[in-house]
């Protein structure tokens, strides 16, 4: 019955982000036809320029009324002429199916000027270095918790607890900011920021490269992120520690050991896991405008760029892109949950 | 009733005192409404508020200077900024009216200061001489001049104005040949004024120290002709608390009227939205079936959007100010406490009294605010502590993109300056470290209160 639950929450998804995507085009929807409508102007005007070297000797009217119906036809295509609520719906159906339209100013590195094109070859780097903060802080953040479970209310417990609230508000990107000055500019350890050097070196230079830049960023968010976990491990651990069947095992005498690793840990790691993953999914995007200190080009530098140029598709584009990735990783994290733990009423009613 | 809510008050208040990180933030909380409240007094510069983004305010403070406890450090001392006032003032009325007056500056310090201002304010026909006798005697010429009418503000900088003067003054102590290969206009013109006349006067400057004394003579013509403002401003290498930023600006100024906005922001957002939030959560709960359906479905969508970046892209697009950010930010911070709310309330409404109240006649909206609501308000104050420093962060990271409301200072505003003017890289250290430690320190008083709160509330958590 696995399968059906999966399919179901997959296509609940989906349903999500059209939804959600529906109210960004309502609430953009006057911003993204104005820039629309300056995009088809200049299309119009390259094309008149390129028309008028051709056909010198014209007519001028014919050739004003031409450049009316070439207008006309290009806000028939995109839909501008229609009323307010179609023109809301038609850009749902566009973004929907990941037609985001031209940018402005910015770029793809290949010169492209899709918004698709821009922002997906973005989407790998930001993966890449989120998703790798990510791991280490659940790793040291479930091994933090578990210690801290263990002799809960010990000097290490209540130490660590308060390095969770020490950086609690302590934005990321600020301790980026000492970071760099700290290791790029006393002491030059580390590259300031960038993802490669420039030029790139080959073959397994180019991961070393990579990983070199790397540790900067990913030191950064891991110093501040795995204390959020460990807090939120021990404090599952500890409710379960207080469940009967731990009293039991311990009353067969079963190893303590045992105890905290086999039942525990067991019981307790798929809301750790959830919660964990849930808590990083909200800081990492709520941390992503931090790849702009470290000029890490990926989906928050876009942010930056985009606002700096005003680049309103780009941004607008980027905006949607983020959000499905939020979404599919809550759906992800459903599928996994289900996966994990048999209790929850797959296909039944939560 | 009030005499329960009175007792279960005070047994609260018991046990928090009882958790020592808790008091330590609520002590710094105090501190930073103390700040608040003693903003005028605190401010070194009293117009900060309204004039942050002014650069004529700011004009006579030096540019980076770091702030003044670092010569407590180094054993070459750093010149204080000052301003120095006239001195033995002399007026002549007979025949033509003229003006005398020295600036004496004591300079003791290790290290020269950045830059010398002559700032003055004169109307109608004037002639005006300033010069500057240094401790060995040697005197510099700022200017002879004759003004013709009207109004104006002289402002002559030496280090901006006076190369070549400066170089004429100290070019015969140094070796012809060196001094001759110097090209004036690219001198250190504030460090030869201030070093000894020797070997290396131009290259590594060793400081004079002694009587710096200003003169400044002024011959007004005509009846209307005066001398409105006449001071000597001394840019100094430290000046402040804090030191100054790339543009002149006053740093410790900036943070102390920052205080109040963070605070504002991070009150009010996490007040409105946890309340709407407590609401939200137990209506869903208390009525169930298809309303609490119909609730869960919205605060799903709520839910499904990324914060950061739907907030940039509203500020991008509607450049809000301060206060529509702090409701946009509401209109996303709502869903926090909402789950945990609703299965509290699930719990809530099975007890025996909720049923009662019922059978009484009593009417929805009075079992949700009379008896419900009541029962979260710990665990209210608990969320809401912990959404602080979540909107103070918010508000900040989008100023760091350079969004925020430009009619205020906020700290982020601040660190946005300083990382787009490269101060990262430059290591203008005084410009980044304290508006960030002042956003995560008051993001720790609000954990150390929130999460004191927590371990009350959540028996399951104690470890005593």
């Amino acid at each position: 019955m696995y399968w059906k639950y999966a399919v179901r929450r997959v296509f609940y998804a989906f349903l999500m982000f059209a939804v959600i995507v529906f109210i960004f085009s309502a609430l953009f929807n006057s911003v993204a036809d104005r820039v629309l409508r300056s995009q088809i102007q200049e299309t119009v005007n390259g094309e008149s320029r390129a028309r008028a070297r051709v056909m010198q000797n014209r007519d001028p009217n014919e050739f004003l009324v031409w450049k009316e119906q070439r207008k006309a036809e290009l806000y028939r295509l995109y839909h501008l002429d229609e009323p307010l609520m179609s023109r809301i719906f038609w850009r749902t159906i566009d973004t929907v199916t990941f037609r985001l339209g031209q940018s402005t100013i910015i770029r793809s590195s290949a010169g492209s000027q899709s918004v698709m094109t821009i922002v997906t070859e973005r989407i790998p780097r930001t993966l890449l270095l989120f998703g790798t903060v990510s791991l280490i802080d659940l790793i040291l953040g479930i091994i933090l918790g578990m210690r801290k479970a263990r002799k809960a209310g010990g000097l290490m417990d209540k130490a660590t607890s308060v390095g969770t609230m020490v950086v609690y508000g302590m934005p990321a990107w600020w301790l980026g900011m000492l970071l760099i000055m700290f290791f790029a500019f006393t002491i030059p350890l580390f590259p300031s920021g960038a993802m490669h050097s420039t030029p790139p070196p080959e073959g397994i230079g180019y991961t070393l490269d990579l990983m070199y830049h790397m540790i900067l960023p990913v030191m950064t968010l891991v110093v501040l992120g795995f204390w959020g976990i460990a807090y939120i491990a021990r404090n599952i651990v500890l409710g379960t520690l207080q469940e009967d069947f731990i009293m039991s095992a311990r009353a067969r005498g079963i190893s303590e050991r045992r105890v905290l690793f086999g039942h525990t840990l067991r019981a307790a790691a798929p809301p750790i896991v959830t919660m964990a993953v849930l808590g990083l999914l909200g800081s990492l995007f709520g941390a992503i405008i931090y790849e702009g200190i470290f000029s890490w080009p990926g989906m928050g530098s876009l942010y930056w760029q985009s606002v700096q140029q005003n680049d309103i598709p780009v941004l607008m584009g980027n905006l949607s892109m983020t959000t499905g990735i939020y979404i599919a990783g809550l759906a992800f994290l459903d599928l996994i949950y289900g996966f994990l733990d048999p209790r929850v009423k797959v296909g039944g009613k939560a | 009733m009030k005499r329960d809510r009175m007792a279960q008050l005070r047994s609260f208040w018991k046990e928090f005192r009882q958790v020592r990180f808790g008091v330590v933030g609520l002590v710094l909380f105090v501190v930073f409404l103390i700040g608040v409240v003693f903003e005028g007094p605190l401010l070194t510069y009293r117009d900060t508020n309204t004039r942050w983004r002014d650069m004529l305010y700011w004009t006579n403070s030096p540019r980076y200077a770091m702030p003044v406890w670092v010569n407590w450090f180094t054993s070459k001392d750093y010149a204080k900024s000052a301003v120095i006032e006239p001195h033995n003032v002399v007026e002549q009325t007979d025949g033509l009216r003229s003006v005398t007056m020295d600036f004496p500056y004591e300079y003791q310090a290790g290290r020269p200061p950045s830059d010398v201002l002559v700032d003055l304010a004169i109307t109608g026909q004037v002639a005006l001489s300033i010069t500057v006798e240094r401790p060995d005697g040697r005197t510099l010429t700022y200017t002879k001049q004759t003004s013709s009418s009207g109004s104006q503000q002289l402002r002559i900088s030496v280090d901006q104005n006076l190369r070549e003067r400066v170089y004429q003054m100290v070019a015969s102590a140094e070796d012809p040949a060196i001094a001759s290969a110097r090209n004036p206009k690219q001198i250190n013109a504030v460090g030869a004024l201030f070093g000894k006349a020797q070997h290396g006067i131009f290259s590594e400057p060793e400081v004079l120290n002694g009587t710096y004394k200003t003169t400044l003579q002024v011959t007004l013509v005509g009846a209307t002709a005066k001398l409105d403002r006449a001071q000597v401003v001394i840019a100094g290498g430290v000046s402040g608390i804090l030191g100054t930023d790339g543009n002149k600006r006053d740093l410790w100024s900036g943070l102390v009227a920052g205080t109040k906005w963070a605070l504002i922001i991070g009150l009010l957002t996490s007040l409105i939205s946890v309340a709407v939030g407590v609401v939200y959560g137990v209506t869903s709960g208390y009525f169930g079936g298809w309303v609490d359906s119909l609730m869960n479905r919205i605060y799903e969508i709520f839910v499904s959007i990324p914060l950061l970046p739907i907030l940039i892209v509203l500020s991008a697009v509607f450049k809000p100010s301060i206060w529509i950010m702090i409701i946009m930010m509401c209109v996303f911070f709502w869903v926090g406490p909402v789950k945990t709310v609703r299965s509290i309330a699930l719990q809530l409404k099975e007890n025996a009294y909720i049923e009662a109240a019922h059978g009484l006649g009593a009417t929805h909206r009075r079992i949700l605010f009379k008896h419900m609501i009541p029962q979260l308000v710990p665990y209210a104050f608990a969320s809401m502590a912990l959404a602080v420093p979540g909107a103070i962060t918010y508000e900040a990271s989008i100023s760091l993109i350079g969004l925020g409301d430009a009619t205020v200072v906020t700290w982020g505003q601040i660190l946005f300056d300083a990382f787009s003017s490269g101060a990262v890289l430059q290591g203008i250290w005084w410009w980044i470290v304290p508006p960030g430690l002042a956003i995560a320190l008051m993001g720790m008083t609000f954990a150390f209160i929130g999460f004191a709160m927590d371990t009350i509330l959540n028996p399951k958590l104690r470890t005593r």
